[in-house]
């Protein structure tokens, strides 16, 4: 399966890269990501309770940095494991400064196999977009923070709920900007 | 096949199911007819420590009129709607859009609320509910609130029901006016899924033009959506083909359409618009 697209993050790309590259950071960004930990030069091992609704797994892996161009480039390698399935995959990243913003290209590709695929092939690239989004909105809020500050926290489908929460109460006015909100919440 | 181990509770309230998921939280799954969530269990892709059996209380399976509205219940089955002559005369893509889903085991033990709740990106139930506007009732500890559909579907598997909540009802303005609906849909051969599943509901002024158009499309994109660019394109016109064939080019507009081994994502793009001229043309019979 390839993935590939295009995610504007609102920050310099200095802050973006060295987001991109921080353990710590990543593993609070990554989706479900309970455990990375540094094995070697850019190569981790992780814990990743991935999935969406009622359907989760536990996949255990590694994941490996390369070709590191800072602050524009990078490859990354993943080779993982877990009760659902497989999931092996390359991706490059590159980041490209626009008014004081960043763009950040993506693209990958991934193969899956075992019972996700098997049973989960039309939700896989839904999920895999979904999961996109969610780590992206939350390099966002964290190349945004003062690092000497307490390290956010995310809550991934809350942000979505907590939104649309806002356009259930509000009025026909806030209606229109939580409505905005959500379109922004998607394209982050 | 074999699930892994799990509690089994059978509340007889809404209370006691209310009470239940309040103390369990994410450990706990609400169990409906249980034709998503259990085959996914079987598969282990889903785990939950523990089912809380919806099905043994009374008074969720229900298709009643009130006032100006039909108030369907969590628990009626897809097969309960499909046969239903009421709905039949009153709101005729219910039965209709129930035909299609899955297959006869299926729709006697599926429900409407445990489709809408699980939010399947390619189930039946969303792109209906979105061209008819409905309410979807949810309770929780704190009480009753009312979600549109159009609130309802946030993501792929995720609603705007929180934690704790329970669906309770779905609500259905019966539709008045010369009026005119249909569900077409593009089923997967194995799952009986829809790879495009298209609802639309049409109504004509005395003119005959249309006055206004609804169309909630599923199965392309991680969740259901209402194709907004068609309904625009549509009001106004005579509802000719030509107008139909021009307003069915704005189906797909600002969604991003998922591909998978069965169908791509351009093979989706153009079945779109064949499967909304058709439910189109279908609403206007």
């Amino acid at each position: 399966m390839k993935i590939e697209g295009t995610q504007e993050v609102r920050a310099p790309r200095e802050r973006v890269f060295q987001a991109l590259l921080d353990p710590e950071v990543l593993q609070r960004c990554i989706p479900g990501c309970e455990k990375l930990e540094q094995t070697g030069d850019h190569a981790y091992a992780a814990t990743l309770r991935a999935g969406v609704g009622s359907i989760k797994g536990v996949f255990t892996g590694q994941i490996k940095l390369e070709e590191l161009q800072p602050p524009s480039h990078y490859r990354i390698v993943i080779d993982g494991k877990g009760q659902p399935g497989f999931l092996k995959g390359t991706g490059t990243l590159d980041l490209e400064e626009k008014d004081g913003q960043t763009m950040v290209s993506y693209a990958g590709d991934a193969q899956i196999g075992g019972t996700i695929a098997g049973v989960g092939q039309r939700m896989i690239q839904g999920a895999a977009r979904m999961m996109v989004a969610q780590f992206f909105a939350a390099i966002e809020v964290e190349a945004n923070h003062d690092p000497d500050e307490e390290p956010p926290k995310h809550g991934f489908v809350r942000t979505a709920l907590r939104v649309t929460k806002r356009a259930l109460q509000g009025s026909n006015a806030a209606d229109q900007s939580a409505a905005e909100d959500v379109e922004g919440e998607r394209k982050k | 096949m074999i699930p892994a181990q799990f509690d089994y509770v059978t509340p007889a309230t809404l209370n006691e199911a209310l009470a239940l998921l309040a103390e369990h939280q994410d450990d706990a799954k609400i169990l409906a007819g249980g034709h998503s969530l259990i085959p996914a269990m079987k598969l282990r892709l889903a785990m939950p420590q523990m089912l809380i059996d919806i099905g043994r209380i009374k008074d969720l399976a229900y298709i009643n009129e009130e006032g100006s509205q039909l108030r369907i219940g969590a628990m009626t089955t897809h097969y309960q709607i499909e046969s239903s002559a009421r709905l039949k005369d009153l709101c005729p893509i219910l039965p209709q859009a129930a035909s299609t889903i899955g297959d006869v085991q299926v729709r006697n033990k599926g429900t409407i609320g445990g489709s809408l709740a699980h939010a399947d990106p390619a189930a039946d139930w969303p792109a209906v509910m979105l061209a008819l506007q409905a309410d979807i009732v949810v309770v929780g500890s704190s009480g009753e609130r009312l979600i549109k559909a159009d609130d309802f579907f946030v993501d792929m598997l995720t609603t705007a029901l929180e934690p704790g909540e329970i669906l309770r009802e779905v609500r259905i303005n019966i539709p008045t006016g010369n009026f005119g609906q249909a569900y077409a849909k593009a089923a997967q051969p194995a799952s009986g899924f829809a790879v495009v599943g298209v609802a639309a509901h049409l109504t004509r002024d005395a003119n005959g033009n249309c006055e206004s158009a609804s169309i909630g499309v599923t199965g392309v994109a991680s969740k259901a959506y209402r194709a907004t660019g068609v309904e625009c394109a549509l009001v106004g016109t005579t509802l000719d083909d030509a107008a139909i064939a021009s307003a069915a080019s704005h189906a797909a507009d600002g969604v991003d359409l998922n591909g998978d081994l069965y169908a791509s994502a351009d093979y989706r793009r153009h079945l779109i618009q064949v499967y909304v001229r058709r439910a189109i043309a279908a609403a206007q019979q």
